[in-house]
């Protein structure tokens, strides 16, 4: 009769486990330096390590209960060891890694430290009623009138705004590292290309201290320039920002039914 | 015997103890608001009495309406939606089951499977009792609506009021036709009479479609309101109102959602039968129609996020700003809550037919794929869930030195989403194929299939080509700016590319190499639709973002068009093919039921999260942009509190559930024992 093979099933998973986080929390930091030619390396928010690390065992799981015999291979491997030394060892490490790894969760949890809350942020704070129905008031001029006010406003632009968002519009002027949360680089696609210009307008209006209560309390240093710039050389500025970083706002879809 | 009392015990007590919390915790808040109310109502009367004096109490005060009322102090927001929500999750039920009733019935005519008809039948048996308490639910709610809203409803049934006759008399037709459908089944079960009957469920499948319309067009007009004067409120185009902008994307999208939602629903049914059943034809029986329950929930699910993002590009078109608040402002974050469920579903529709492979002899051939399928559904899911924005520590932002994480920079935006759920889409349908050719073995060769075959599949390509022809013409005659249409060039070359890929596959299935054409297809469309779409989202998102919208629907007409056609050779190609062993039902593990259950819960969760949002999106306003809504309750409810309120519709609907599918069973048991 021969032996039963035991099932390292387990073990699989707990490695696959240890490969999915060493990649996330090492590997990847390292991986996006490199990419994004960065001077310092770019680490994993533990909010996303929690989400990917649950996803990566919930996918352990799932995969070893896709069958019965899947699933008795899996647990099998908490029977005991009989004459396979590799799996005893595997077992005692087992057992001595559980209260180890609870009590470096219960250390890490209770010990006094001075780290700042986690904090959620909304990407685009709900824009005010009087702002929501503005347009530009160069949207309908004619091409010589708009390529001027793109000139003006490039001009306007780098006036006042390039210290901190940039000559390029890229989130780096001068005085950009000065801020522990660096201006926005408006060249990035996932920033004003996703507003419409109206958006744009209420930021630079309002600037931070307009903002709702619920964007807070990723404060934002933006200064309200409504008290410098008048409406005219807002939009200006808008539509010379948009040419300096390359993209375009969000265009309104005529409605066809 | 003893443990099965205890367990439903403890299942008992949680379920109370949720319950009471989250009532507790709604209750509550609508108390809350309720007090404020009474203090400004208190001041103001105040205010009031300084000028007139006590002598006003004396007089007959003339009869003022109010604006808004409230349920005997907790908050008219609160009870609207939790009716509204109740009863629309009822009518998704008693909308969606007639559609597949209808077709399976049809099935068991066309095959005389009297399985099929017997399916039918019990899924019929359900929705008899379920409509009884839908149209309870909805006359609940058209009281709720007058009676805590009434200026409002004043002003809607001013604009839609002969819509509301039409909808009295769809409702007598569905009515009709539901009792009619029901009770004629035996009267009319042999020969020309069954397909009597089963014109009889087409009508009340009509009425119910129709019923569902009327009632989406007030909905949307108040998110999107058309052929009224916003400023004086004047009804000019009664016609423009009904068929307001978004009117026709939620149609489409509430019909294949009910049909998703109906689909799990009844499959959740099947999975506690099968749990339950105590002979082994029982089980067999319960195991098949869960399996019928998912096939139908996922077949429905599949399309679901491409009219979902039809129907939020719309609102996009309908006002930008309305756009903003879903995707990027205060609604942000019920999206990852949404893409946690979506997640949820996918992975509990593969899972259950990975079980489900376990009875099939033969389906060990294909179990090795599961491991690769796995890996990329959970990977789509760790994409698909990465916000734009992430909750980040001070310590974490200064670290990373800038606004966007890599990982949330090239993950969170509707490029990579996009890609990703294409892919999960692919890959789900991908084991859905390898189930059904489980126990098949040696295949026919295709002309042996005869010239009824060859049409089908030469309409079916034909057919999916001139869809993909008209669509890139419609791309080459968009009026665009000279600067940005140069973009456009490489979705055509792709289209161009999918439409040689069907060729090439026709030919193949032709050539008895339908396995061949059906990996060419899944791999063209992959390199196309995931992988460089996902590249030239970006690309566009930068330099043309007006693109962006054609991009993705070219996307979905690629996976579309791979869907379809691979659908058909697959039905050819095991045609008649030679079965390695029966499936032998009733054996699948009670893992498999669980997973029902969790779809249940899933889409439940899902449509009142979702139902939360489309309505929420108006904000302030009962009118988008005329009607302002100035009650107490007129805030956007924060995250947690929206939890608690969905969570408890939810569990308010899953108990009646219950206590409509046992009342729809009480008879059966009557008939067991006598």
């Amino acid at each position: 009769m021969s032996k039963k093979k035991n099932s390292y099933s387990m073990m699989m998973v707990i490695v696959s486990v240890l490969i999915v986080f060493a990649i996330i929390k090492v590997i990847a930091p390292y991986v996006f330096m490199i990419l994004l030619a960065k001077d310092h390396t770019m680490p994993t928010p533990s909010t996303l390590l929690l989400w990917y690390m649950i996803l990566a065992i919930l996918a352990c799981l799932v995969y070893v209960s896709t069958s019965d015999l899947k699933w008795a291979n899996f647990l099998s491997f908490i029977l005991p060891a009989g004459d396979d030394k590799l799996k005893l060892l595997f077992q005692k490490m087992i057992v001595i890694s559980i209260p180890l790894l609870v009590g470096w969760f219960v250390y890490s949890g209770t010990v006094p430290g001075t780290a700042s809350p986690v904090e959620l942020r909304i990407q685009h704070p709900t824009l005010l009623q009087e702002f929501e129905k503005l347009e530009n008031p160069f949207a309908h001029a004619d091409e010589a009138t708009k390529r001027k006010c793109i000139e003006e406003g490039k001009h306007l632009y780098q006036q006042n705004c390039r210290p901190c968002h940039g000559s390029k519009a890229d989130g780096n002027g001068p005085f950009a590292n000065a801020f522990r949360l660096r201006p926005i680089n408006f060249t990035d696609p996932g920033t004003i290309a996703t507003v419409v210009e109206n958006f744009a307008f209420w930021r630079i209006k309002e600037g931070g201290p307009g903002l709702p209560a619920v964007s807070t309390p990723w404060d934002s240093a933006m200064p309200a320039w409504k008290d410098v710039l008048t409406d005219t050389q807002i939009w200006k500025i808008i539509m010379g920002e948009y040419v300096t970083a390359g993209v375009q706002a969000r265009q309104r879809e005529e409605m066809e039914h | 015997m003893n443990s099965k009392k205890l367990n439903l015990k403890i299942a008992f007590t949680l379920f109370l103890a949720i319950f009471l919390v989250a009532l507790a915790v709604t209750v509550n808040t609508g108390m809350a608001q309720k007090n404020a109310e009474e203090v400004i109502t208190a001041e103001v009367a105040g205010d009031a009495e300084g000028t007139t004096g006590e002598a006003v109490e004396e007089e007959s005060v003339p009869y003022v309406e109010d604006e808004y009322r409230n349920f005997f102090g907790i908050d008219g927001r609160l009870v609207v939606w939790i009716i509204s929500q109740l009863h629309l999750m009822f009518a998704a039920f008693v909308l969606a089951v007639p559609l597949f009733v209808v077709i399976i019935e049809a099935i068991g005519a066309r095959t005389n499977q009297i399985k099929f008809d017997n399916l039918a039948r019990e899924f019929t048996k359900l929705l008899s009792t379920a409509f009884a308490t839908t149209a309870a639910l909805g006359g609940l709610l058209a009281f709720a609506l007058y009676g805590l809203y009434p200026g409002f409803m004043r002003y809607m049934t001013g604009v839609f009021h002969p819509y509301m006759f039409v909808y009295a008399l769809c409702f007598f037709g569905e009515v009709f036709f539901l009792y009619a459908y029901y009770y004629s089944w035996d009267l009319l079960k042999t020969g020309t009479g069954k397909w009597v009957h089963i014109f009889l469920g087409v009508m009340l499948n009509l009425f119910g479609t129709a019923l569902m319309m009327l009632a989406n067009s007030w909905a949307t007009f108040m998110m999107a309101p058309a052929g009224i004067d916003m400023k004086t409120g004047a009804v000019l185009d009664r016609t423009a109102a009904f068929c307001n902008f978004l009117w026709m994307p939620v149609n489409i999208h509430r019909i294949i959602a009910n049909v998703a939602f109906g689909g799990f629903v009844v499959g959740a049914y099947a999975a506690v039968k099968f749990m339950g059943a105590k002979t082994e034809e029982d089980k067999a029986h319960y195991d098949w129609m869960g399996y019928i329950g998912n096939f139908i929930g996922l077949a429905a699910f599949i399309p679901l996020p491409f009219a979902g993002y039809y129907l939020g590009r719309e609102i996009y078109s309908a006002s930008p700003v309305m756009g903003n608040i879903m995707m990027g402002g205060a609604f942000s974050w019920t999206f990852i809550v949404q893409a946690i469920l979506i997640g949820m579903l996918f992975v509990g529709g593969n899972y259950y037919l990975w079980n489900g492979m376990g009875r099939i002899k033969g389906a060990e051939r294909y179990t090795p794929y599961i491991k690769y399928i796995n890996i990329v559904i959970f990977f789509c899911f760790a994409v698909w869930l990465t916000p734009h924005n992430l909750p980040l520590s001070g310590e974490e932002r200064a670290l990373i030195g800038e606004q966007y994480h890599p990982f949330s920079k090239f993950f969170g935006v509707m490029a990579a989403k996009n890609a990703v759920v294409n892919l999960l889409i692919l890959a789900t349908f991908f084991s859905f194929l390898l189930y059904r050719r489980a126990n098949k073995g040696e295949t026919m060769p295709f002309k042996s299939h005869g010239n009824g075959a060859r049409i089908t599949m030469i309409i079916t390509v034909g057919l999916t080509v001139m869809y993909l022809l008209w669509y890139s013409a419609g791309l080459k005659g968009q009026d665009l700016n000279e600067t940005i249409k140069p973009f456009i060039n490489p979705l055509l070359t792709c289209i161009k590319i999918q439409i040689g890929a069907l060729i090439a596959a026709l030919i193949l299935t032709f050539a008895n190499r339908g396995k061949l054409a059906q990996t060419l297809l899944f791999v063209v469309t992959v390199s196309i639709s995931v992988i460089y779409f996902w590249y030239y989202g970006f690309v566009v998102m930068e330099k043309a973002n007006m693109i962006l919208r054609f991009l993705s629907v070219t996307q979905v007409s690629i996976v579309i068009s791979t869907l379809i056609v691979n659908t058909v050779i697959d039905v050819f190609l095991f045609k008649n093919a030679k079965e390695v062993g029966g499936i032998q039902w009733g054996k699948i593990p009670h893992r498999a039921q669980y997973a029902l259950l969790l779809l249940c819960v899933a889409i439940v969760t899902l449509m009142g999260l979702m139902g939360f949002i489309r309505s929420g999106l108006r904000m302030n306003w009962h009118i988008y942009g005329f009607m302002q809504d100035k009650s107490a309750g007129a805030f956007t409810p924060s995250i947690a509190y929206m939890g608690w309120v969905v969570s408890l519709i939810v569990f308010l609907f899953l108990a009646l559930v219950a206590v409509v599918f046992w009342l729809a069973t009480l008879g059966d048991k009557t008939k067991k024992h006598a």
